[in-house]
C-alpha cells in the first residue's frame, strides 16, 4: 500500500482547487458584503470537498473513515486548507473581515482531532487486516 | 438426548469450517459461487449447507484481503459469471492453516483414537 496514492494527489490536487475558490468567493462576498452568499459557497464548498473525497478515498479502498485511508485523506484536507488559507493571508487576499487568527485556532483545534483520528487509528490497525476486524474475516 | 447434544455441538463445529471447504473446493479448480456450493455440499458429503449469500459476502471479504482472486467467464444463458480461484497468499494460507490444525488428525496416537 502506497502512503501517497494517485488518488491521494487527485484528492489533493482538487481539494487546492476547491479551497482557492471558496477563499476566492469568500473574501470576495465579504468584501461587497453579501453575507447570505456565503452560507451557499461553504455548502457546496464541503458538498464538493465529501464527494470527491468519497469517490477517490473508495477507489484507494477506504470504507472505514477512521482506517488507514481515512487518515491520509484527513490529514491531506488538514495540510491543504492550512495551506492555501496561511498562503492567502500571507499575500494579502484576505478581505477586510477576515483574520488569520480564525484560521490559526482553527488549524489548532482541527490538529487535536487529527491527533484524536490517529490515536483510534493506531488502536484499530492491531485489531484489523485492511480494514476489516480479523474476528470477523473468518466468521 | 444424544441426538440433540450432537447436533448441538456439529452446529457450533460446522460455524467456522466454511473458510476450509471454500478453499478446499477453491483449490481443486476454479468455480463460480453455485459450483463451490454445490462443491461444498459434495465434498462434505451433505454436512455443510452454504447459503449463496453468505458465500458471496465471504468471497467479497476474501478477495479484498487478496486470498482468492477471480475472471469472469460465460454464463449459461444470462450475464457472464465470476469464477473464483485461490491466488498464492490463499494457497499458502491453506497449506499453513492445514498443516497445523488437520494434519495432526492424521498421525498417531490421534489417528488410533480416532479409528478406534
Amino acid at each position: 500500500m502506497k502512503i501517497i496514492s494517485k488518488n491521494l494527489l487527485l484528492f489533493a490536487a482538487l481539494l487546492f482547487v476547491y479551497t482557492v475558490l471558496f477563499r476566492f468567493g469568500l473574501s470576495s462576498l465579504l468584501t461587497a458584503e453579501k453575507y447570505i452568499w456565503l452560507w451557499v459557497i461553504a455548502f457546496l464548498y464541503g458538498a464538493a470537498i465529501f464527494a470527491t473525497a468519497w469517490m477517490t478515498g473508495r477507489r484507494d479502498g477506504m470504507e472505514n473513515f477512521l482506517f488507514d485511508a481515512g487518515l491520509r485523506w484527513s490529514l491531506t484536507t488538514f495540510l491543504v486548507w492550512g495551506g492555501v488559507s496561511e498562503a492567502w493571508f500571507l499575500l494579502g487576499l484576505g478581505a477586510r473581515q477576515e483574520s488569520i487568527r480564525v484560521v490559526h485556532i482553527t488549524l489548532l483545534i482541527w490538529s487535536g482531532f487529527l491527533v484524536l483520528h490517529f490515536i483510534l487509528f493506531l488502536v484499530l490497525r492491531k485489531r484489523t487486516i485492511k480494514g476489516i476486524y480479523k474476528s470477523d474475516i473468518f466468521k | 438426548m444424544k441426538e440433540d447434544l450432537l447436533a448441538a455441538w456439529e452446529e457450533t463445529y460446522k460455524k467456522g469450517q466454511l473458510t476450509l471447504w471454500i478453499f478446499l473446493s477453491l483449490k481443486e479448480g476454479p468455480k463460480y459461487v453455485t459450483e463451490l456450493q454445490e462443491s461444498i455440499h459434495l465434498f462434505s458429503k451433505g454436512t455443510i449447507r452454504a447459503e449463496e449469500q453468505s458465500l458471496y459476502r465471504t468471497l467479497r471479504k476474501f478477495y479484498h484481503l487478496k486470498m482468492v482472486d477471480f475472471s469472469t467467464g460465460k454464463g449459461y444463458k444470462g450475464p457472464d459469471r465470476k469464477y473464483y480461484q485461490l491466488t498464492p497468499l490463499g494457497e499458502a494460507l491453506l497449506k499453513s492453516f492445514v498443516e497445523r490444525n488437520i494434519l495432526l488428525f492424521f498421525e498417531e496416537p490421534l489417528k488410533a483414537l480416532l479409528l478406534s
